[in-house]
């Protein structure tokens, strides 16, 4: 059973988590576009600790035997949620390094033409 | 005052001759420069044969990075005044003299051509409108200022915010975000009355689901602005 004192602890917990996430967001090491999903997570988790009765009759429902089953599952789930969104981000943005790389190549070879047509002169 | 109109293009190919006629026409003595958003039309072939003056960006990098690139152009070369129009042809270059007035007179640091102080012209869609209305009140209880067209991306500011916005700038929808970045920053932030006309050719670059993600986003970002400590003045 969840005493209260434990949900205390895990608001200041939550609350600690969100602080965090405006922190870095604000110093702009952390874009909003990416951390919707942290932020989605956290008011996902603060309202299991909100209402841990409301969870466990649903985990029941869901034919888990335990909710701790269902809080696992559901900590997986997001994890993979996000590794699959950094994974996507992580491909798009070496596509575009790539591109960058490929420009840089032909600018080189504008600017040296460029130059030898110079020093020729 | 050396001005540059920027131009942000993406997929512009049905629109972006008229809108550089338009600019010479009402505008010719300002110097322009279309930032070409890594096309995937034809909008790079016919400003190449156009032979006028652009950036040609190898990677798609959205509205607010190509933007941004033309703030950072004009703040390399010492421009006084930026404005933006879209190269879309929904924002008339008639209006640009009117635009950077309160600027060249020592005013405002930035003017905003606003569809919805005399209400002409196209209004666009009522859920916009409904949008937009609840961004203004947002960035006026989050700023003092007072603005009615927050997503208009027809405006002009001064030299400080050329170079503030060549350090910062929203990647996707900028345009409110900015708004609330130059009033922290202490930008005297005024509107004028234009008429925008509707979309002709092409697709606007927010749609469907992605308006709840906008708000949401914008939103989010506004609050978080007002929220870091203190107004940080020049």
């Amino acid at each position: 059973m969840v005493t209260l004192r434990l949900k205390i602890f895990l608001c200041i917990a939550i609350i600690f988590f969100f602080v965090s996430i405006f922190y870095l967001i604000k110093k702009k090491y952390l874009s909003l576009k990416y951390s919707l999903m942290w932020l989605f997570s956290g008011i996902v988790v603060f309202l299991i600790i909100l209402f841990p009765e409301g969870f466990s009759s649903l985990m029941g429902k869901l034919g888990l035997i335990t909710p701790a089953n269902g809080l696992f599952a559901i900590c997986i789930f997001l994890f993979m949620l996000m590794l699959l969104l950094l994974t996507s981000v992580i491909s798009r943005i070496n596509t575009k390094i790539k591109r960058l790389i490929q420009s840089i190549g032909i600018l080189e070879k504008k600017i040296r033409e460029l130059e030898e047509k110079k020093d020729i002169q | 005052m050396k001005s540059l109109v920027i131009i942000p293009a993406y997929n512009e190919q049905d629109n972006i001759e008229k809108v550089l006629t338009d600019l010479k026409k009402y505008a010719p003595d300002m110097d322009y420069l279309v930032v070409n958003d890594c096309s995937k039309d034809n909008t790079l072939d016919i400003l190449e044969t156009a032979h006028c003056s652009y950036i040609d960006l190898p990677v798609n990098v959205g509205i607010g990075g190509g933007v941004q690139t033309g703030y950072l152009y004009a703040y390399k070369n010492n421009y006084d005044i930026a404005i933006q129009m879209d190269g879309d042809g929904q924002h008339n270059a008639e209006y640009l003299n009117a635009l950077i007035h309160p600027i060249v007179d020592g005013t405002a640091n930035m003017v905003i051509g606003s569809r919805y102080i005399n209400k002409e012209g196209f209004q666009s869609s009522f859920m916009r409108r409904l949008g937009i209305k609840f961004l203004s009140g947002l960035i006026r209880i989050c700023t003092g200022a007072k603005i009615l067209d927050v997503t208009s991306g027809f405006r002009a500011v001064d030299k400080k915010m050329i170079a503030l916005f060549a350090r910062e700038y929203a990647d996707d929808y900028p345009e409110p975000e900015s708004i609330v970045v130059a009033a922290r920053k202490g930008a005297k932030i005024t509107e004028i009355p234009v008429i925008m006309n509707e979309r002709v050719g092409g697709v606007s670059s927010i749609s469907g689901l992605k308006t709840v993600y906008y708000m949401i986003k914008v939103s989010l970002s506004i609050i978080l602005l007002r929220v870091s400590q203190g107004e940080d003045k020049w």
